[in-house]
Formats: structure tokens, sequence, C-alpha cells
């Protein structure tokens, strides 16, 4: 049990790796699906042995709302999205790959050398948990910092919020029940809101490139 | 098991299965796109074909356009000598050897890339300089992951490395070993041409890397040169799947040739997985532009890396 759920959380960490190294916003939503699929994966291990162990439901309930949500719901949202704005493919990044990949590497190994002197963490396999969730979060801040275009943005949100799910998933083999739900509707909300927002962008300045938000200080 | 048996019995299995991995990946690719393809033995027959014909050897070449065959040939047999197929056997070891099986095949790559500068056509010079480039970015990621598994081991030998993850258990589903196996993976696939860095099947100038340096060679050199291209792709197998899938812990005959036996049976079927999925990443993917290549050999080196460091400092 520990050896897979250790797999996917590198799992995990390396479609953070796959989503920096991609150029296109069609594989972002790919790389963000399987992610989440992943995700959805590691609830449903622990939600298992819940259910076998004290007949607790709680984590597979949490599991089948990702699979909803994550992997069903908010792609189509953003795939809908990008049609209507009518992206084009251009260059999206700041950077080029082989650097942001080498910044993100360093990114983990910072995390990694932290996560070993957090006090009252002495359990080795919570210790690789919890540096792979925490090396998602940043290497999401990193993808958000990195891409011009507001729907790279979102994902980038949508990342970081994935590496704070499996975070608290895998440290803490569930949380309780209301706090998920309210995380799930806080998550959609503001991509609904975001999408809202794009199309907005989109019609005042005819892009998404968010360099050209600068026009509004006249 | 005296150490001649074993190296009889590992040139032997790896010289008769080489042409017949290029065969699997060939078939499973034209069977799907619909077409029936060449026979599985095709490259068996090319080379018995290519062994009796003549030889034309440009007047501008030199001595190393004769020379490069035998070396080329001769360094990947003495690196096949000191990957072990199986537990069962004990080749040639000692410490170290996994360094000097990697330098090995860079000595075959060096001349490789000498010769295609020899004859001073074109092509050539452009296939030498790109497998220099795509040589050069690969190798940091090889060597990282190759002494990271043998971190893991305590020894730089590979036969003390099948050991270990042998003992390791199923050693793919262990972090470190997941990254590691998929860092040399993509070496693999730049090692040997593979499609997502150099396409095996093309004859467009332009575009291929491996093929532009061998296009003055025919005959009985043409014949050496494609067997141990096959050679030196069975051998990166070899290491893929010995280090990372062991499965002898899963047999326990008492007989030591029944077992060596089954173990090299289980080889075959580790190898022919493999295969299948080097053909499967061909089908699923493109060719990279040339330029795209240093991405995928970052993606690759930050693998290793990270299997590096998560060993490291994490401990696991």
């Amino acid at each position: 049990m520990e050896n897979y759920l250790q797999f996917l959380s590198i799992a995990i960490l390396l479609s953070g790796f796959i989503l920096v190294a991609n150029k296109r916003v069609d594989s972002y939503i790919k790389t963000f699906r399987l992610q989440s699929v992943l995700l959805a994966l590691v609830a449903g291990l622990i939600g298992v042995g819940n259910i076998a162990r004290e007949g607790n439901w709680e984590i597979m309930i949490v599991c089948l709302i990702t699979l909803a949500i994550k992997v069903y719901y908010i792609p189509h949202l953003l795939k809908k999205t990008v049609q209507k704005v009518q992206y084009k493919v251009e260059k999206d990044f700041f950077l080029n790959i082989p650097i942001s990949v080498l910044i993100c590497c360093a990114l983990v190994i910072i995390i990694y050398f932290v996560v070993p002197h957090i006090d009252d963490l002495r359990n080795a396999n919570l210790q690789v948990y919890l540096a792979n969730a925490m090396a998602l979060v940043l290497i999401g801040l990193f993808f958000m910092i990195s891409r011009k275009k507001a729907i790279g943005q979102i994902i980038g949100f949508l990342v970081i919020e994935n590496g704070l799910f499996t975070a608290a998933i895998l440290s803490t083999e569930g949380m309780p029940m209301i706090v998920e739900l309210g995380i799930f509707f806080d998550l959609l909300t503001a991509v609904l809101i975001m999408g809202i927002l794009v199309f907005r962008i989109n019609e005042n300045f005819e892009s998404i490139d968010l360099d050209k938000l600068r026009n509004l200080r006249g | 098991m005296g150490y001649l048996m074993a190296g009889i019995i590992q040139l032997a299995v790896i010289i008769v299965l080489a042409p017949l991995v290029n065969g699997i990946i060939k078939k499973i690719k034209a069977l799907s796109q619909k077409r029936k393809g060449a026979p599985l033995l095709q490259l068996y027959y090319d080379l018995y074909k290519l062994m009796k014909k003549d030889m034309v050897i440009s007047e501008t070449a030199s001595w190393i356009f004769r020379v490069t065959p035998y070396i080329v040939m001769s360094s990947v047999l003495l690196a096949a000598l000191l990957i072990p197929l199986s537990i069962q056997l004990q080749p040639i070891r000692f410490m170290g050897d996994v360094i000097l099986v990697v330098y090995l095949l860079a000595l075959g790559r060096f001349f490789m890339a000498l010769t295609g500068l020899d004859t001073a056509s074109t092509f050539g010079g452009m296939g030498s300089s790109r497998e220099m480039m795509i040589s050069s970015l690969i190798e940091p990621s090889l060597l990282v992951a190759v002494f990271t598994v043998g971190l893991l081991a305590g020894s730089t030998s590979v036969y003390d490395m099948m050991q270990n993850s042998t003992l390791t258990g199923l050693a793919i589903f262990q972090p470190v070993y997941i990254l590691t196996f998929l860092a040399l993976f993509i070496v693999l696939i730049a090692e040997t041409a593979r499609i997502p860095v150099d396409d095996p099947a093309t004859h467009l100038e332009l575009t291929m890397v491996h093929e532009a340096m061998l296009l003055e060679y025919s005959g009985r050199y043409l014949a050496l040169m494609e067997l141990s291209a096959a050679i030196k792709q069975l051998l990166l197998i070899t290491i893929l799947v010995n280090l990372f899938i062991p499965l002898d812990e899963f047999f326990h005959i008492v007989n030591p040739i029944m077992m060596l036996g089954v173990s090299l049976l289980g080889y075959l079927v580790k190898v022919v997985a493999i295969a299948v999925l080097i053909a499967i990443v061909e089908i699923k993917t493109v060719k990279l532009r040339l330029f795209s290549v240093p991405n995928l050999a970052a993606l690759s080196f930050i693998l290793a890396l990270l299997g590096f460091f998560q060993y490291w400092i994490i401990g696991r």
C-alpha cells in the first residue's frame, strides 16, 4: 500500500513536470486531466483501505467527486472556453523549456532539503508524500508566473490546488468531509468566474495575453 | 559455471536476439498502420544478403573508414560481455564496469562520427554533428541514472546492482527506481535513434541522424554496422530490464541449468515487453525538431537528478 502511494505521489509530481514541459493549451488541459486521474486514484486507494478497516465511506465519496469535477467538468469547461476565445497557437512562455524544467527541478530539490527539517515529522513515508506534494505546489506557482496567457494561469492555480489536496489527503488520510466539500465548491466557482473573466478580457483586448492589460493604465 | 561458458552464452543469446527486437518493433508499427509489414526475421535476411555482396568504397576514404566497422562491432561485443543477461550467469565483473560499458558504447559512437566526416560527403558530416550533439546531451542523464542505481546497491558493478534490485523485490514501484527507469527509457530512445529523436525508417537526408553517417557503407561493412546498432539497442534494453524489473525472485528451482533456462526465458519476455513499449512510443509520438531534442534531454536529466536527490536527502 505505502509502495503504491509513493509511486502515485511521484507520478503526480512528474505530471507537474510534463505540464511545465508542454507548449500548447490543449496539452495543458490534457495533462491536468491526467494529474486529476492520479489524484482520484490516490483518494480511491486510501478510500478502499478505509472502507475495509472501519467502514468509512467519506474518502470514497471524495474520490468520486474528484472524478466528477476535476477529471470531467473543469477540463470540459476549460476546453469550451479555449474554443470560444479562438486561441491562436503562439509563444506563451517567458523562459524556454529546458530552463523552466531545470528551475522546477531546483524548486523540488529545495523542498527536499526543507522537509526533513520539519520537527515531529519522523515518518519516512510521510516525508516522501509531503515533499512531493509541496514541490507540486511550487511547480504550480512557477507555472502561473511563467505563462503569459490567462488559461495557463488558471491551470497553474488548479495545479497548486491539486498539490494542496495531495498533501492533505496523503498526510492525514482524509480531512473531514465538510472541509473537502467546501474546497471543491470554492474551486468550482473560482474556475467558473475565471472562465468568464477570460471571455471579458478577450472581448475587451482581443487577446488573452495578460501583458495587454497594461493598456488600462492610460 | 565458468566464466568462459557464461561469456559464450551471453554473446550467443545477444547476437541471435538483437535483430529480432528490431523485427518486433517494425511488425507492431506495421500492424498499427493496418499493413502486413515485413516478416519478423527480415533483418536476419538483410544481414545475410549484405554479407554476400561486394563493397563499394570511396576513393577518398582513409583507413578510418575501413577500421570503424570492426571497432564498433568489437566495442559493442565487449560491452555485451559485461552486462549479465541473468543473475544466474557470472560473466566478467569488476568494480566500475558500468562506467566501462558506457564509454565502450561512446567509443563506437566516436568512430562512427569520424567515418561520417571521413569521406567528406555533406550528409555524413551533418549526421555526425547531430549525433554528437544528441549524445553529449544524453550522456549526463545516463551516467546520473546509472550512478543512482549504483548508490542504492553500494557498488558500480552491473552484477551487484542486479543482485540488489532482485533483493529489493518489485523494484519498479520504489520512487527512486521509477524516476531512474523513466530517465533511462528516454536515454534508450535517444541512443537507439528511435522516433521522438530520430526516425529509423526515414531516407530523407535532411532529417536523418544515424542513417546519414552510414550512408557511404555497403556490403559487409554495412552489415556489421547494422548488426552492431541492433546489439547496442539490445544492450541498453538489457540494462533497463535487468536493473528495474528483476523476475528471478519468483522462481525457486534447485537445478542450476533449469533455473538458467527459466531465467533466460523471463529475460526474453521482458525484452519483448520493452520492445512493445518502444513501438507504442514510436506510434504515438512524432519526430521532434532537432532543436527540441534538448527539451527531452533536459527532462531525462532532471528525472535522473530527482531520483538521486530523493535517495540522498530523504533516503527512499
